[in-house]
């Protein structure tokens, strides 16, 4: 479990996060979401006991980071996977890692097996690629087999199947009944991982609320377009769907399927010219719900 | 901790650079051997006297320590600076969240490699610097150190691991500035300007400011640890700075790695630990008491400039401390503060009656090199001829010595003796009566005090080996070290120790043969020399054109013709030689002249004197015969043993026959278990007396100049020189059978 409680962080005049207060609960995989300097990379620098709060704290199963004796067998964290020298090997690095916390030996060919990096692992880590080196910070995270895991941007630079398989790598984590923190500027990256999202702009929570909530909260319509939109309208309506005429002719019905739509219009003759769900809504969810929070937009954008 | 530890040192072994870095501290090994070479050649092309004023190399690592220090300073640094430029300090700390810990554990690893590399490397450059000088680095210099320091010598192997252990130092100083600076150029700069800056300005400084900065620069801590040179800390100081910049450069680091609001802590803890630890021996070391005397600038303006004088009070008669009071002159050549203070040398002046503070500026060129280490001092003893309480002309002459043939010529001699000295006692004959060098002994002994020294070292010339054997006898416990150059043996018999003056008789014989310059050459010169002498004894010969006319008796020709055998004067011409050569061809032809010459040269007497001046001194020093019987003895004695010379031992003794003051300082045994080992040195002529005094006392030792001369040190000879400051700085003796040869033509 991790819990932030009325965490303020200032660079000098600048309050990055402001009294900031959630908890991570085991067993989930939690999304830690906002734009880009929202204060989340912040946030989990000030867990980890790198930055100190001006006010609030921070605690790791109920303690704080820097009292722990061995916290890599508390929390794996992964910050920044270029933050490693270039002229070790993976399993060197590992190596002094495990040493440092009391590790045995063993766990390092383990996670290196784990991540997928057993066949690199006496090359030198200035060979890698960004995605080599994010699977080696996992590596590292996983290193103490720790109840609480804390990802910062984990998904860059993976391939597809690399997404994949640290997607399946969490939930399996999570269902273990760890605790797991990742967090992402990218909302379509967490609706596929995350359980709970925490939402934060400009150092301030805006939600926390299960994944499942979020989607179903934004959740988007289906544009319907008929010759008989009247006739359409009072079928769906009849099944509960809530119907919108929109100006250019076409429906926006919610709280039907397009499928089940499909199905209502053939049952009644019904004529469609097009059936489709729209579903970046939770990208639009996101942008609504931060758009007054982004640090940093474009004066383009702010204009709009 | 110790798993932080393990894990710094895996970071530590697992990057292959850090291997590479080391091996580049090899460059040291090669600056060493570099540096050797030029200072070999440059060596080869000196003369022989040159090459003993050679400054020496020492150990041979100074000469590429800073390239060392640069390296490992280098290696000291990355070690966190790599990690702030990865950024990985970013996982180390989130592996190990206690920042100092993580910042100490490192130095386990880094100090255990360090300290394995640096001796290696120590040695290695040491070795490199010694092989390349080869022979040449057992030349002996004047400074008392050989030109190359090998680990048989007192300190070499200590500096050596101090060497070592100071590159281990310089690597945690490394990581400490890196761990306060947090860049690797920036740390770079930061060693730059301690270990290569600071040292060369350091150089830059006029004296004695150079020195004292000097002695605090890292390079210079080694050899000040061993307590063999470097500067003028004391060893547990140079040992608990070299402590307190560890301490201090880690204390930098420390603070700026610790988390904001924790960082007074680090530093107040750092800062208490790097100063106390170098405070302590400072606090502890008692060092020299302050001396009560009040030095100022000499009266006597012929003085060297740097020379300065105090006066000191002592009393006239020791047994009566309460009594009369007499004021004596001290002299002091302070210490250049080049090196580490030892403490302070007394010049013991001979004569007796000599000056020791003009004798003292006459020969400051001699004292150079051991002042780096010692102040030197010495006195106007209460004997100086010129002191003005007793009226000089009275004592800087004497009457005509005769070498009596009987009884009644013995108590004549004694007649005249007294009557000449009680003209020069009645102007003050307490102070007269108190001139024996066991009460120089005890004004020496005033002075020691008056310094504030626990100990002294001594350098005893000619005659001033009496009062250093007095002071011996008084005050053992005082003795650091005692010199004795040229001095008598008041213990040995005169005529075996006049054999040496044979010896350089038989050698002016075999030059006359051998050269034609000589006015005896193709005359056999002893059988010359001894039927002119046994004539004159006869029948003195006359020195023409003297007023008023005067005769030379054998005993006259032979006191006359001594100091001219003994000291030729240099070679090849032995000018004095062939003056005397001369001297005995005139005197051959029935005209003395050639010697009264010299003797007027000298003495401004028509004869050779007796001193006065001396004799208030040698007679109370027990100088003189018990009676006749005993002279009757010893003169039989002397005539079997020196066929060319006899009589001329009992010179000095004849003069005090007579003499109206009781002999109350005769020679006393040495309490010899509680002296320190002596060394003794002379020349041809005198070394036998010095060797003599020095067998008195257990484990001593004595080195012989092979060659003429006088007051060996006093007078410059640089070889003498050598052994006599390497024994003054680090008590050690020349070898047994060890000699100075004189240079080559």
């Amino acid at each position: 479990m991790i819990e932030v409680r009325a965490l303020t962080m200032r660079y000098g005049r600048t309050v990055v996060v402001d009294d900031l207060t959630f908890t991570v609960e085991p067993g989930l995989v939690t999304g830690f979401l906002g734009p880009n300097g929202a204060g989340k990379s912040t946030t989990m620098r000030a867990v980890l006991g790198l930055e100190s709060p001006a006010a609030g704290e921070a605690l790791v199963g109920g303690r704080a980071y820097v009292s722990l004796r061995r916290p890599l067998r508390t929390m794996g964290a992964l910050l920044d996977a270029g933050a490693v020298h270039g002229g070790r090997s993976a399993r060197a690095h590992l190596a002094w890692l495990a040493r440092s916390n009391g590790i045995g030996a063993g766990r390092v060919a383990a996670v290196l097996e784990q991540v997928g990096l057993a066949g690199v692992a006496d090359r030198r880590i200035g060979g890698f690629s960004l995605g080599m080196k994010q699977r080696l910070g996992i590596a590292a995270a996983l290193l103490g087999d720790p109840a609480a895991l804390m990802l910062d941007e984990p998904l860059n630079g993976l391939d597809p199947e690399g997404i994949r398989w640290l997607r399946h790598l969490l939930r399996t984590l999570a269902g273990e009944g760890r605790t797991v923190l990742l967090s992402s500027h990218l909302m379509n990256e967490l609706a596929l991982t995350a359980d709970h999202v925490l939402i934060i702009g400009r150092g301030r929570l805006i939600a926390g609320t299960a994944m499942d909530a979020l989607a179903g909260y934004f959740q988007g319509d289906v544009l319907v377009r008929t010759p008989h939109p009247e006739r359409l309208t009072s079928v769906l309506r009849g099944h509960g769907a809530t119907v919108t005429a929109r100006d250019d002719g076409a429906l926006s019905v919610r709280d039907l399927a397009a499928a089940e739509i499909g199905a209502l219009a053939l049952a009644a003759g019904i004529t469609l010219a097009e059936l489709s769900p729209r579903g970046a809504s939770l990208e639009e969810a996101f942008m609504r719900l931060t758009g007054d929070s982004t640090e940093y937009r474009t004066a383009q954008e702010a204009a709009q | 901790m110790i798993d932080v530890i393990a894990s710094e040192w895996l970071k530590l072994r697992s990057l292959r650079s850090n291997l590479y870095l080391l091996a580049c501290s090899v460059a040291a090994v090669g600056a060493c051997a570099g540096i050797a070479f030029m200072i070999g050649r440059g060596f080869d092309n000196q003369t022989a006297d040159e090459r003993l004023a050679f400054p020496t190399n020492g150990d041979g690592i100074g000469n590429g320590i800073a390239v060392a220090y640069f390296v490992f300073a280098v290696l000291g640094a990355l070690t966190i600076t790599s990690e702030y430029s990865t950024k990985m300090i970013q996982t180390s700390l989130v592996a190990v969240p206690r920042r100092q810990v993580l910042l100490l554990a490192k130095v386990p690893g880094l100090a255990a490699v360090t300290l394995v590399a640096g001796q290696v490397l120590a040695f290695a450059m040491h070795a490199a610097s010694m092989a390349v000088l080869g022979d040449r680095a057992g030349q002996l210099l004047r400074g008392g150190v050989t030109l190359g320091t090998s680990l048989s010598q007192p300190g070499v192997l200590t500096s050596m691991i101090a060497a070592g252990l100071s590159m281990a130092a310089v690597a945690l100083i490394g990581l400490g500035v890196g761990a306060a600076v947090r860049s690797t150029p920036g740390a770079l700069v930061v060693l730059t300007v301690i270990i290569v800056v600071l040292p060369v300005v350091a150089k830059t400084l006029p004296m004695p400011l150079r020195a004292q900065a000097g002695s605090f620069m890292i390079e210079n801590l080694p050899l000040q640890i061993a307590g063999v040179g470097g500067g003028n800390l004391p060893p547990a100081l140079a040992a608990g700075l070299l402590f307190g910049y560890v301490a201090a450069a880690l204390t930098a680091g420390a603070t700026v790695i610790a988390p904001a609001g924790r960082r007074i802590k680090a530093l107040a803890i750092g800062a208490a630990v790097a100063v106390v630890v170098p405070a302590v021996p400072v606090a502890a070391s008692p060092g020299a008491g302050p001396s009560a005397l009040a030095w100022a600038d000499c009266a006597d303006q012929d003085l060297v400039k740097e020379m300065r004088c105090a006066s000191i009070t002592v009393p006239l008669n020791w047994a009566e401390p309460s009594g009369r009071k007499i004021e004596l002159t001290v002299g002091l050549l302070p210490t250049t503060g080049a090196q580490r203070r030892i403490g302070t040398v007394f010049a013991i002046p001979g004569g007796p009656g000599g000056s020791g503070v003009a004798a003292l500026s006459t020969s400051a060129g001699s004292f150079a090199e051991l002042r780096a280490r010692f102040d030197v001092v010495s006195v106007e003893p209460r004997n100086t001829i010129d002191k003005g309480v007793l009226p000089y002309d009275c004592l800087v002459s004497g009457p005509w010595i005769t070498w009596p043939d009987t009884r009644a010529e013995f108590v004549e001699l004694g007649r005249r003796n007294r009557a000449a000295a009680e003209r020069c006692r009645a102007a003050d004959p307490e102070f007269f009566d108190h001139m024996d060098s066991a009460s120089v002994a005890r004004d020496m002994e005033a002075i020691r005090a008056a310094l504030g020294e626990e100990q002294l070292s001594f350098v005893a010339n000619s005659y001033g080996g009496r009062p250093g054997i007095d002071y011996s006898r008084l005050f053992p416990g005082r003795v650091r070290a005692m010199v004795f150059d040229g001095s008598v043996d008041p213990w040995a018999d005169r005529a075996q120790g006049r054999l040496a003056h044979e010896e350089a008789f038989t050698r002016f014989a075999a030059w006359c043969a051998a050269d034609t310059a000589c006015a005896l050459h193709g005359q056999d010169v002893g059988e010359v020399w001894r039927a002119l002498v046994a004539r004159a004894d006869r029948d003195p010969v006359p020195v023409r054109g003297a007023l008023p006319r005067i005769a030379y008796s054998g005993f006259d020709i032979k006191e006359a013709a001594a100091p001219s055998v003994i000291q030729p004067g240099s070679a090849p011409e032995y000018p004095r030689w062939r003056q005397l050569a001369d001297a005995i061809a005139r005197a051959a032809g029935g005209d003395a002249s050639g010697f009264a010459d010299y003797v007027r040269q000298s003495t401004k007497s028509l004869k050779v004197p007796s001193f006065i001046g001396m004799n208030m001194t040698h007679c109370l020093d027990g100088l003189g015969f018990r009676d006749y019987e005993e002279y009757r003895d010893k003169r039989r004695e002397g005539e079997r043993l020196l066929p060319n010379l006899a009589g001329t031992e009992l010179w000095h003794s004849l003069g005090c026959v007579g003499w109206p003051v009781p002999a109350t300082n005769p020679p006393a045994p040495l309490p010899a278990k509680r002296l320190p080992p002596y060394l003794g040195v002379g020349s041809l002529t005198d070394f036998g007396n010095s060797a003599g005094i020095v067998r008195h006392v257990p484990g001593s030792g004595a080195i012989q100049y092979q060659g003429n001369g006088h007051g060996l040190y006093n007078s410059g000879n640089s070889c003498i020189i050598a052994h006599v400051n390497r024994y003054l700085t680090s008590l050690s003796l020349p070898p047994a059978g060890a000699v100075c040869r004189p240079a080559g033509p």
